[in-house]
């Protein structure tokens, strides 16, 4: 709790209250909202930043598209988290260990490293192109660095693991005897899996999602290192409003704004799907 | 209920009548271990079947291979004439209630007990009319809304019961049904299970580790033993005619006479027993040789008990009550032979504060009638 409220409630407040503020040739950059004169107190509170937010086309379009590309790298990370978490959860103990020691390895290594890595992978004269071209498959490289298809093997490749293991988590509770009894009841394995083990990892479905779709509208990293000048992400945005404009007031305006239209609803659904399992 | 003639109620009596089951020479084997070793056993049709056996001994392995969880090693399983090697258990005529019930926690009742026949494609109207009739079977009506969380263990019981049942099948296996059961809620269920394997007449073949279970529920009892079948009978039959040592003692409880045959008539045996202090007299032949080992067996409640020496001569044992356990309806009297073996006898408390109560220390005489034991060769 005491954590919560030092590490992700006060630091919200401050952004929150400097998204009311203008933006200044001073430091900190942005004027106070709170001032004494003459013995009153004046609170200047500027929804300026908000307005600007909906009237330059630019913020809506990259929360948009941060919304399109965490969407679909969360379904992506699903449809191959999936079928991992489920074997690992249905192997022996001895390969699930190991299994479960190979999802987490890439943890070790920077996280920073590992996306460099995907450079040399995905750029015009790297790994794949090589690979490729002496196979013969293609004549000439494909562009791969700088594109949204970066972008995307960026982000799966990184929130793969916190899709994993949450499934894994909850695929291994499951107990065969309920698959028994459907088999029993005349269900295919097919079946038996769509009726008893789907429904039934929803939870971990969930938290999955949730631990790649929030993460990966925020990627920052990410979209500026793989993607191109047109990849739009919100956290680019944020960056550039912060640094290269020293606008912070927008930037926070940017950020309360994120955190509104995109975790609050997340946090509804959730609690609304957890009351539906239970 | 009453019928003239006992072979239609038990068909196993019957020489020509066709087994609805037929298990012929069934072996299964974990790796090296092996859980079921050669069984052969014909089960009829509408029979209440129990297999009764400590943990291990390959029941539930048996059962398994029958709804077709475990595929045999070796040997057939023939159900109403038609083998069963090449059948998967969701398609076989069999249906299972699981001992931890396996009822789906995500669905409903009605969900739960209707997933058979959804499976089948039966109509939705279909469903709906079965689910209601089955659920008022195991009367619970109403309870169609609930999820299984929201339900009493004896509740649960009666849906994992109500969805094995639905699909009508022609044989019902259940593993240990009333297992999780406390003791009283346990009996009434014992009755109510017979009520309904009678009206719908499926054929249900029980496992249990439960001695008085099997022989409230069953029409027969197979007795296993570490993958064999130790002996199959009518409840009364097992308890009163055991065939070997295991089954006298795992069916209630037994003393035991080791002994030597020491004369051998077509009518009558006499076994000389160490344990016993005395000669043993048996009233019928035994198939025997002179001198050959042998065991006597007498259940407790066999047993007269006197102060006074009794007037008859043969089989009588002295000994001295070392311990009394009085239970209401009966007491267990615990009596050292001057051998030194331990005998256990049970006397029905008939009246109210006898005269001269048999007490602590005293020295008693056990006497039996001729024909109260059975001798036993293995």
């Amino acid at each position: 709790m005491i954590w919560l409220i030092v590490f992700f409630l006060l630091p919200f407040v401050v952004v929150f209250k400097i998204s009311f503020a203008d933006i200044a040739r001073a430091r900190p950059p942005y004027t106070p909202l709170f001032s004494w004169e003459e013995g009153r107190l004046l609170i200047a509170l500027s929804f300026e930043n908000y307005a600007y937010l909906w009237d330059d086309t630019l913020y809506i379009k990259a929360y948009w598209s941060s919304v399109k590309i965490a969407f679909w790298s969360t379904v992506f990370a699903l449809m191959i988290g999936y079928p991992m978490a489920y074997v690992i959860a249905r192997a022996s103990d001895t390969k699930r260990n190991l299994l479960l020691m190979l999802v987490i390895l890439p943890f070790w290594t920077s996280f920073l490293l590992r996306v460099y890595a995907w450079i040399g992978f995905l750029k015009t004269e790297g790994v794949i192109n090589a690979v490729l071209l002496k196979i013969g498959i293609i004549s000439d490289p494909i562009i791969m660095l700088q594109t949204d298809f970066a972008v995307y093997v960026g982000i799966v490749y990184t929130y793969l693991p916190f899709m994993i293991l949450p499934l894994y988590a909850n695929l291994t509770k499951l107990d065969d005897t309920l698959l028994e009894a459907a088999h029993d009841l005349g269900a295919s394995k097919l079946m038996s899996f769509l009726t008893v083990t789907l429904p039934l990892s929803i939870p971990g479905i969930i938290a999955g999602c949730m631990l790649v779709f929030i993460p990966a509208i925020g990627e920052f990293v990410i979209p500026a290192l793989l993607g191109g000048p047109d990849t739009l992400m919100i956290g680019k945005v944020l960056w550039t409003e912060f640094f290269n404009n020293r606008d912070w007031p927008v930037a926070s305006a940017v950020a309360t704004a994120m955190l509104i239209l995109l975790v609050l609803p997340i946090m509804w659904m959730r609690r609304a799907a957890e009351e539906e399992v239970r | 209920m009453a019928n003239p003639d006992p072979t239609t109620e038990k068909p196993w009596l019957k020489t020509d009548e066709k087994p609805f089951i037929r298990i012929r020479n069934l072996t299964k084997k974990f790796g090296d271990v092996v859980a079921v070793n050669d069984i052969s056993l014909d089960i009829y049709e509408n029979e209440l079947f129990s297999l009764l056996g400590g943990s291990g001994c390959g029941k539930s392995t048996l059962l398994r291979m029958l709804a077709g969880f475990e595929i045999p090693t070796s040997g057939s399983i023939e159900i109403d004439g038609q083998d069963m090697s090449s059948v998967a258990a969701h398609a076989r005529p069999t249906n299972m209630m699981f001992q931890s019930y396996a009822l789906f926690p995500h669905m409903n009742v009605a969900k739960n007990v209707g997933y058979g026949l959804r499976r089948d494609g039966v109509s939705r109207g279909e469903i709906d009319t079965r689910v209601t009739e089955m659920l008022s079977l195991v009367q619970l009506d109403g309870y169609g809304a609930r999820k299984p969380s929201q339900l009493s263990g004896g509740q649960r019981q009666r849906v994992a019961l109500a969805r094995a049942l639905i699909k009508r099948p022609k044989l019902l296996l259940l593993d240990e049904p009333l297992g999780a059961l406390d003791k009283k809620l346990r009996e009434e269920t014992q009755f109510e299970l017979i009520n309904i394997q009678e009206t719908l007449g499926v054929t249900f073949i029980v496992v249990t580790h439960d001695q008085e279970e099997a022989m409230t529920l069953s029409s027969r009892i197979g007795v296993m033993d570490i993958g064999t079948i130790a002996q199959v009978g009518e409840p009364q039959e097992v308890y009163e005619f055991p065939q070997t040592r295991y089954v006298a003692d795992f069916i209630g409880s037994v003393n035991m006479f080791e002994g030597r045959v020491i004369k051998d008539s077509p009518n009558a045996v006499v076994i000389h027993s160490e344990d016993a202090g005395i000669d043993l007299h048996v009233p019928h032949g035994v198939s025997c040789m002179p001198n050959q080992k042998m065991w006597f067996a007498i259940r407790p409640e066999k047993f007269e008990i006197t102060a006074t020496k009794p007037k008859a001569t043969k089989n009588v044992i002295k000994g001295v009550v070392e311990d009394i356990a009085y239970l209401g309806g009966q007491s267990v009297y615990l009596v050292r032979l001057p051998g030194g073996k331990l005998v256990r006898m049970v006397r029905a408390n008939r009246d109210r504060g006898a005269e001269k109560p048999i007490t602590w220390e005293q020295q008693v005489y056990l006497t039996w009638a001729p024909s109260a034991g059975v001798v036993l060769s293995s």
